[in-house]
């Protein structure tokens, strides 16, 4: 197996001036993205500085305008290895009309789980989310952090090697989301990549890479010190309106 | 195209349902309340209706063809008689008095015989059998005419009335011609009979279209829709799971619709069963196929509710549910051919009235075939092009 070979299989997400316009607006602008096996990176940015769109594109809900993006190794949209794929939008993206329990259903059966092994991961999925007792609960019941934590579970069921996760904590309380975490970290120490968006920037220090986005590119990327290190700054808000400062300049 | 995968998202829908009891409720109580209403005010005839009479014939009553033809009246169901002024009542002006009453809508027909009614008559009935002529002896009838409804049942039970009088003695007029109508097909067939096949396709519609709709704008809105493509399940798979959840739906409801209508009115169903559940159920996974197109084509979730009058009123009007096509007007009339519910409803009558089989309505059959199958491939498009 050749170097470039091998390169190629341990990035698991790669993207090549990618580029994504709506009606002339660019939401994405060249965005060139490395993220390699059993990584945990994170896109962090304001509001409107093309996360989103990012990952939109990245699991094949959108079409880039221009430029390439594959993960595992297959351009997108994935489709062959769609069931190695993970995602959780950042919007409520479960169904309130069904119980926690028919939902987490639901998503097993469309990735073709067997019923113990869909019987297996939720029980410890739910307990991962600490929604265990709440199995029969409507979604329509539950309050907001709760259907957040259903979300994630739900967009975990199939056991996925890569996971896109948008805003996965937000509207989680403090001490459940230092679980999530402690679970991510589970969860790449076991081989699994996981990209996430945040804006929460103290939270962002657990990840191994940091990506900062601002007016759909990056404009710096490296390990949480790195990047303070880089700015002279001693936290990775600051790091990043030096950044910005300076992209701008 | 995996099975599971497609009863995974059936399942889905019907589940929501289930956890919904007021939209259960509806989709029972809705058809169950649209063929009672109908069955019960359409299916009867007009009845009871409130009538003055003002009769000044002078004639004795015994010889009085007046007379007879008011006893007559008094037999029907149509007409309530609520008054009958003679030439005693002479002093309050009864003919005034009783148009006065029309006037007020307080009754809906005042008729009044005059003093030489029999008179005519019998100088009528003398030229014709002498072969020379005679003016008619007439009365009045004043009439309400708000609702042209009763104004045909109150003008065709006098008619009704003067012609037995005449037929029987003492005057045994019989007319030259007789129209005996042989019914070929819906002997004994009353309005519901025609009114129920009508039904149950219009709520097969009504319900499946604004199901898909709703639930379709709900994926919408939340991201579950972004949420379901970026698993492995295909749009294909979706736009199955949705037609086999809400087609049915629309068969649960026409069972309701039978039963209630075989229950409670008794109709009459000729032809078979299966054939009328095929129908109904390529009926309705058009109509949920229409609903999920349009629901994802319109931009907004506002944009998509507002289908919901556009393409269920013409489709209630001009159909053929109420009134035959041929009542439609010649200029509306090819729009009633490009409307589904149209052959849904023809062909269900056909089946359920006239007791035909596949070959009768196999053109039916296949218009409402190819209705499920454009609607699923363009739902299956529409799908496709959100991405």
């Amino acid at each position: 197996m050749g170097q470039v070979a091998k390169a190629a299989e341990s990035e698991v997400i790669r993207t090549d001036k990618l580029r994504k316009e709506f009606d002339g607006l660019v939401a994405v602008s060249g965005l060139n993205l490395r993220v390699g096996r059993g990584r945990l990176y994170g896109l962090i940015g304001p509001n409107g500085s093309g996360k989103t769109t990012a990952i939109k594109m990245l699991v094949g809900l959108l079409r880039p305008t221009s430029g390439t993006a594959s993960v595992l190794g297959e351009r997108v949209p994935v489709r062959k290895n769609i069931a190695r794929v993970g995602y959780m939008p950042q919007e409520m993206a479960i169904y309130t009309d069904l119980t926690v329990h028919e939902n987490i259903q639901l998503f097993g059966q469309l990735y073709s789980l067997s019923s113990e092994s869909l019987e297996r991961r939720e029980k410890s999925l739910l307990k991962m989310v600490d929604l265990e007792d709440r199995s029969d609960s409507l979604i329509s019941q539950l309050s907001g952090g709760m259907k957040h934590r259903v979300s994630l579970a739900s967009a975990l069921i199939h056991d996925p090697e890569v996971v896109f996760l948008d805003e996965p904590t937000v509207g989680v309380d403090p001490e459940l989301r230092v679980g999530f975490w402690k679970y991510f970290s589970d969860l790449k120490s076991v081989g699994k990549t996981i990209i996430l968006t945040t804006h929460y920037m103290d939270e962002a220090v657990r990840c191994d890479t940091v990506g900062m986005m601002r007016t759909g590119d990056l404009i710096g990327e490296g390990t949480p010190k790195q990047l303070m290190e880089a700015t002279s700054t001693l936290d990775l808000e600051s790091a990043f309106l030096a950044y910005a400062r300076r992209s701008g300049e | 195209m995996k099975l599971g995968r497609v009863l995974a998202i059936a399942r889905k829908n019907l589940r929501a349902l289930r956890h919904d009891k007021r939209t259960v409720g509806f989709l029972v109580l809705m058809p169950l309340l649209m063929i009672t209403i109908f069955g019960y005010t359409f299916g009867g005839d007009v009845k009871d209706l409130k009538v003055y009479l003002v009769n000044l014939d002078a004639a004795p009553s015994n010889e009085s063809v007046s007379a007879a033809i008011i006893n007559d009246l008094r037999t029907r169901e149509t007409l309530d008689i609520r008054m009958v002024y003679g030439p005693e009542d002479i002093a309050i002006d009864p003919v005034s008095l009783v148009r006065q009453k029309v006037q007020d809508a307080e009754i809906w027909a005042a008729i009044v015989f005059g003093g030489t009614f029999t008179s005519d008559v019998e100088d009528a009935v003398a030229a014709i059998r002498g072969g020379s002529f005679s003016l008619p002896g007439t009365f009045a009838v004043y009439i309400d005419g708000t609702n042209p409804n009763i104004v045909a049942a109150i003008v065709n039970d006098l008619q009704k009335s003067v012609q037995k009088v005449l037929v029987s003695p003492p005057y045994g007029i019989v007319p030259p011609i007789a129209v005996t109508p042989d019914l070929v097909y819906g002997q004994g067939a009353r309005f519901i009979d025609f009114f129920a096949p009508g039904v149950m396709g219009l709520a097969a519609m009504m319900v499946t279209f604004m199901l898909s709709i709703i639930s379709f704008v709900h994926e919408r809105s939340g991201s579950t829709l972004d949420r379901l493509l970026s698993t492995p399940v295909t749009e294909g798979e979706i736009v199955a799971g949705y037609a086999l959840a809400f087609g049915l739906v629309a068969l649960i409801q026409s069972v309701v619709i039978l039963v209630t209508a075989v229950g409670l009115f008794q109709i009459t169903i000729q032809g078979n069963l299966l054939l009328v559940l095929l129908m109904i159920f390529l009926f309705g996974v058009g109509s949920q196929g229409l609903g999920f197109v349009l629901s994802s084509v319109a931009r907004t979730e506002f944009q998509a509710v507002q289908f919901m009058p556009i393409i269920l009123f013409p489709s209630i009007l001009l159909s053929g549910v109420f009134w035959p096509i041929e009542a439609v007007p010649m200029v509306l009339r090819p729009v009633s051919y490009f409307i589904p519910l149209t052959y849904a409803v023809e062909g269900l009558r056909s089946v359920m009235i006239r007791g035909w089989g596949l070959d009768g309505i196999w053109f039916q059959l296949l218009i409402l075939l190819a209705f499920a199958v454009v609607m699923l491939l363009l739902s299956t498009w529409a799908l496709k092009r959100r991405r």
